[in-house]
């Protein structure tokens, strides 16, 4: 041992050179342990990275339950809008009709409600003119609109089809019409001009 | 002992990973934030720029310092699940028996009341989600309509900062966003709903006084300008009263910076339904139309035969 303290050659006992302390094993264990808390607690309230998940809600499928449902098939929705369109102006937006301009209603119409599309179809298409009994009253039709060049797509009018059929404000639960009977009876009919009578329309099968 | 190489590599790093968290990250996050549609209304863009006046606003907002006391971020804590009748429907009596099953403590004569008030109604408060679904779908059946709501909760939503707590899209076209760190006055995210108008604004910015006795904001007085009345007065005057009005034959004007300052406060408003922040209406998903009907329909085809 060394008594000279004045001595500059050796360093003096118990003073630490480097290498000398080693790193005590608690701390690695206690980083690890925070680091696996600090994961926890980003995966718990981060959201999952997604730019748009805030608290107090945890992931976007969290987030997405409290999304505002709409009910119904999409088609049916669509089918909604393009009813205020093109229908609700005479037929109104209610599907009641307007019986003093003899616009017949749509709710509860034994025509829009049939088993199946083949004249409501064909009714769309070309139009519909002279007497027609529609829920037990009469109306002297002076003359729907044919709807064959104005709407050129098939799955518009399927879409309409499908909401006045199957709408559940007014009740209604048919089935739904797809694009291609619309297509079907588009090209059986594309050489008529004129509009349909009710005559004439009964003699297709409903179906 | 030459470790610098060691050293600048873990400065380095530490640097890097900093920089990756806290800018790229986000940047990547965000950085392709595009006006939202409003979940309800989806016709509506959110945000809209603010109108020129008050784009001028939020530099004054800034110059002034108002970022220093007022900050600009509402907080949510938590969520609430209410039951909501939305239509009445045709059929009273069976609502009126339907009700009393689902709303305990509500008598017949309760819910005949309950029906005639207006609508939409909150009928049931605090419920855990799934339960408000089931309450909802013993409702419908009886032909009234009803919703289950989603309404944001917590303090700062309490004391009647916003309806709900503010997201990054609502800052979408401000530069800078004034986020705000201190609350030595309340929060400013949705002043526009909370104070919407110009002239309460204006009075508040000359004197905090005049509508909030405690109020410990200083006067911007400089942002008005006294002037004598001329031939009659301006109707953009400030309707002063008692101690704060100027000695007659004087009437206070707003300068252009006050009522830029009074437009963009009023532009604040936090109240889009957006996806991040669902707060209106959650209906319950039944089991629809479309999946169970393809078949024939029974019901009213059946009934209603075409004439032959």
């Amino acid at each position: 041992m060394n008594s000279d303290p004045n001595s500059l050659n050796e360093p003096h006992a118990g003073e630490p050179k480097l290498g000398s302390a080693g790193a005590p094993v608690w701390l690695f264990v206690l980083i690890a342990m925070l680091a696996f808390w600090g994961m926890g607690f980003l995966d718990k309230h981060g959201g999952g990275f997604d730019p748009r998940v805030y608290g107090p809600y945890e992931s976007s499928a969290d987030l997405g339950r409290d999304q505002p449902v709409t009910k119904g098939s999409k088609r049916l929705n669509s089918g909604r809008a393009a009813f205020k369109i093109y229908c609700a102006p005479c037929h109104l937006e209610s599907g009641l009709g307007n019986a003093a301009n003899n616009v017949p209603p749509l709710v509860h119409s034994e025509w829009v409600l049939a088993e199946g599309p083949n004249r409501l179809i064909r009714i769309v298409l070309n139009g519909l003119q002279g007497p027609v009994k529609v829920d037990g009253k009469d109306f002297d039709s002076n003359g729907m609109l044919p709807w064959r060049e104005t709407i050129t797509d098939d799955e518009v009018i399927a879409q309409i089809l499908t909401f006045i059929r199957m709408s559940p404000e007014w009740g209604h639960n048919t089935s739904e019409i797809t694009g291609e009977q619309v297509t079907k009876i588009r090209d059986e009919t594309k050489d008529r001009a004129v509009q349909w009578t009710i005559a004439e329309l009964l003699k297709f099968s409903e179906k | 002992m030459n470790h610098g190489p060691l050293i600048f590599v873990g400065v380095f790093f530490a640097l890097a990973l900093s920089w990756f968290g806290l800018v790229f990250e986000p940047q990547l996050q965000l950085g392709n934030a595009q006006q939202a549609t409003n979940v309800v209304n989806t016709a509506e863009l959110y945000p809209q720029r603010r109108p020129g006046q008050a784009q001028q606003g939020l530099d004054v907002y800034r110059s002034l310092g108002c970022a220093s006391c007022h900050s600009q971020q509402v907080g949510q804590t938590g969520r609430r699940y209410d039951v909501q009748l939305i239509d009445a429907g045709t059929n009273r009596a069976s609502v009126i028996a339907a009700l009393p099953k689902v709303v305990t403590n509500l008598t017949t004569v309760e819910a005949e009341k309950l029906l005639a008030g207006p609508m939409p109604q909150i009928i049931l408060k605090d419920l855990p989600r799934l339960a408000a679904d089931a309450i909802v779908a013993k409702i419908e059946p009886s032909g009234a309509k009803a919703e289950v709501k989603v309404i944001p909760t917590g303090p700062d939503i309490a004391r009647g900062w916003g309806k709900r707590r503010s997201v990054a899209e609502d800052f979408l076209f401000d530069q800078p966003v004034m986020l705000g760190s201190q609350r030595i006055g309340p929060d400013l995210a949705s002043v526009g709903l909370w104070r919407p108008s110009a002239e309460l604004l204006l009075l508040h910015l000359y004197d905090p006084k005049i509508l909030e006795k405690k109020s410990v904001m200083p006067r911007y007085r400089f942002l008005f300008e006294k002037r004598k009345i001329g031939r009659a007065p301006s109707p953009d005057a400030l309707k002063l009263t008692g101690e704060f009005a100027p000695e007659p034959g004087y009437e206070i004007l707003p300068t252009d910076k006050a009522k830029q300052l009074a437009a963009y406060l009023l532009s604040l408003r936090t109240e889009t339904v957006l996806f991040e922040t669902p707060m209106t209406v959650a209906s319950v998903t039944v089991a629809t139309n479309a999946s169970s009907v393809t078949t024939n329909a029974p019901s009213a085809a059946t009934t209603n035969a075409p004439p032959p």
